[in-house]
């Protein structure tokens, strides 16, 4: 794996951090797709529904090419932005290559935005996703 | 005490815009910023939005169909206005993609005011509207009513407090479009392209309730953002001249004596002649002898290279910065950028001697599109300087012809309050150089032609020619020793 930037390595701990643990798959799972409809809330009024499928099939894509071992995963979940569907492709991995997938999932999702708009406007759009108590509006209830 | 409405005026952050809109963006207007792709539409509105968008004064940013947004956030953050911080913050993006899709303008409408209930924006923009009215000619749906729409909308905005703009793309101003009707400011941009190059051009079409400066206005898009290239004012009460005239000395003692004790301050100087007649070295002079009597001045080169066409003394003025340099190698140039660039230069300096070396090359760094009107814009140069109270000093270059007496190539001599003349001349077959003040408006000169020649030390005058005739027809004669009696 690539040397992980600064935002990729606080995304991965701030996903540690929310799965804690000891946790079955389900809860990684969980924890996946609630960060996933948090960048979601917080990128569709900007760019758009479409811009955001666009955005994560792309990443996707990026994952299942960097990571030949996520490419079962990703076949099974490349449809338009379908968070339960990927939630179920989720609990039905090992707790390991779950955490990992979520993990290079946001990772990559996050990197690819930073190529397109650039890293400042990229942190300053998905500021609240991972700094709920820093955000101006109170963060979204996602949970299911 | 009035009772009327004040309408209060937003400076819009881009330069020029304010004086060419007339005093700034009329607060709660409803405006159209319309031209065809790529004239800079959107950074246009992205650089007011970013200059006038407060927390306590928010602006949303619809995205319609059209460029994507995550394009627009890509582009437009290389401009130096755009600040990502501001951003969630006192600027919001609405992206109304779906709802515009579905070709429902009635949905539209309500998605706009409901965001703008929401937040409350001083400051409202639609990118593009074009695709808004695309999308609903293209449904099948009798309920559309872009007329009506554009009503409602524009009358919501105002009533909500919004200044208000629509960007579109529209190719003709004629077109019958009832957005042009209700909207309050109608800017249109346009890019006038003449063989190999490129003009970009704006126009205030209406701004209502403002004296907006008519016509058409260059400007260009640099990192820094639009600036606009607006007029230079007139002023409009020039000073009178004062008597006794007060004189700038020219650098030669002999020269100020033929123009009757100097240059009158405030005048403007046409210095014509051939090629390498040495007007560069006169005008050079004349800023050195500013600088010994502690002026400063601003010279503007229009070569190629302009550094190799520089003599030493000019460039050592430079150096130490009593001289300024306008030296723009930028193309197509227009003159109210050049004017805009040598006012700046002058205020910067506080100025008082100005040299345009030379006109020939002016014409040539002008884009083609303004060349037609060539004697137009150098009168209004003319006036824009010696209106800003400096004295300038301009070169001609002169074909030289034997058969008529002309001062410069332009039919531009009407123009100037003063003018040198330099002639070559053949005597004894030497080439020599002689020189004559022709004019010096509202004031006594000499009428005499005077040999000069330049050495190291510049330019030095000489003696008349009296046995001389025809000098100028540039092959003189002897006169006949009886006349001499």
């Amino acid at each position: 794996m690539s040397t992980l930037s600064e935002e990729s390595r606080q995304i991965v701990a701030s996903l540690a951090q929310s799965v804690g643990p000891n946790a079955d798959t389900a809860r990684i799972a969980q924890a996946i797709v609630s960060t996933l409809q948090d960048m979601t809330a917080a990128l569709t009024p900007i760019i758009g529904q479409q811009g955001v499928v666009a955005l994560y099939r792309r990443s996707l894509h990026l994952c299942a090419s960097n990571h030949p071992r996520l490419a079962g995963t990703y076949d099974s979940v490349q449809t338009a932005l379908d968070l339960i569907a990927l939630n179920s492709v989720l609990v039905e991995q090992s707790e390991v290559d779950a955490l990992f997938f979520g993990e290079v999932l946001l990772t990559t999702f996050y990197e690819l935005l930073t190529t397109l708009i650039g890293p400042s406007l990229t942190a300053r759009l998905l500021r609240g996703v991972w700094e709920p108590s820093l955000s101006d509006t109170p963060s979204q209830e996602n949970s299911p | 005490m009035s009772t009327k409405v004040t309408i209060n005026r937003l400076a819009t952050g881009v330069p020029g815009l304010d004086e060419v809109l007339g005093g700034g963006l009329p607060e709660f207007s409803f405006n159209m910023i319309a031209g065809p792709p790529g004239c800079g539409k959107t950074t246009l509105a992205h650089q007011m939005m970013f200059a006038l968008a407060t927390p306590e004064r928010p602006a949303l940013f619809f995205t319609v169909l059209g460029e994507p947004p995550l394009k627009m956030l890509r582009y437009q953050q290389q401009f130096d206005f755009f600040d990502s911080e501001v951003i969630n913050q006192s600027i919001r993006y609405v992206n109304l993609a779906d709802d515009t899709l579905a070709g429902n303008l009635d949905e539209v409408l309500r998605r706009i005011v409901s965001e703008v209930e929401a937040h409350s924006p001083s400051l409202v923009f639609v990118d593009s509207f074009r695709s808004v009215v695309l999308a609903s000619q293209t449904q099948d749906n009798p309920n559309n009513n872009l007329p009506q729409f554009v009503q409602q909308l524009g009358m919501l905005m105002t009533t909500w407090q919004a200044t208000t703009f629509l960007i579109g793309e529209y190719f003709t101003e004629t077109d019958t479009n009832p957005i042009f009707t209700v909207a309050d400011g109608l800017i249109w941009l346009r890019q006038s392209v003449e063989r190999n190059s490129m003009v970009r051009k704006m126009e205030i079409m209406k701004m209502r309730g403002q004296p907006t400066l008519p016509g058409l206005h260059t400007f260009r898009i640099a990192t820094s953002g639009i600036k606009v290239f607006a007029p230079a004012p007139l002023n409009p009460i020039e000073a009178p001249l004062e008597f006794p005239i007060k004189r700038l000395k020219m650098g030669v003692p002999q020269l100020d004596e033929m123009l009757g004790g100097g240059l009158p301050r405030g005048y403007s100087l046409l210095v014509a002649g051939p090629s390498g007649s040495g007007k560069s070295i006169l005008a050079a002079t004349f800023l050195a002898e500013g600088a010994r009597n502690g002026e400063t001045g601003v010279i503007a080169v229009f070569e190629q290279r302009p550094n190799h066409s520089q003599n030493a003394t000019l460039a050592g003025l430079i150096q130490t910065g009593q001289v300024g340099l306008v030296d723009s190698r930028a193309p197509d140039l227009s003159i109210d950028e050049i004017v805009q660039l040598l006012l700046s230069e002058i205020s910067r300096l506080k100025a008082t001697r100005v040299v345009i070396d030379s006109l020939s090359g002016f014409e040539l760094a002008l884009a083609p599109t303004f060349r037609e009107d060539f004697r137009e814009s150098l009168s209004r140069m003319v006036t824009a300087l010696t209106g800003a109270g400096v004295s300038v000093l301009m070169t001609s270059e002169l074909e030289d012809r034997y058969t008529d007496l002309r001062f410069s190539p332009y039919g531009t001599a009407f123009l100037t309050d003063a003018i040198i003349v330099q002639r070559y001349i053949e005597v004894q077959s030497r080439l020599l150089r002689i020189m004559a003040v022709v004019k010096v408006r509202a004031s006594a000169h000499s009428d005499e032609l005077r040999l000069y020649r330049i050495d190291d030390n510049g330019l030095q005058i000489g003696e008349m020619l009296p046995d001389q005739e025809g000098l100028l027809g540039g092959r003189p004669t002897r006169r006949l020793s009886k006349d001499r009696v």
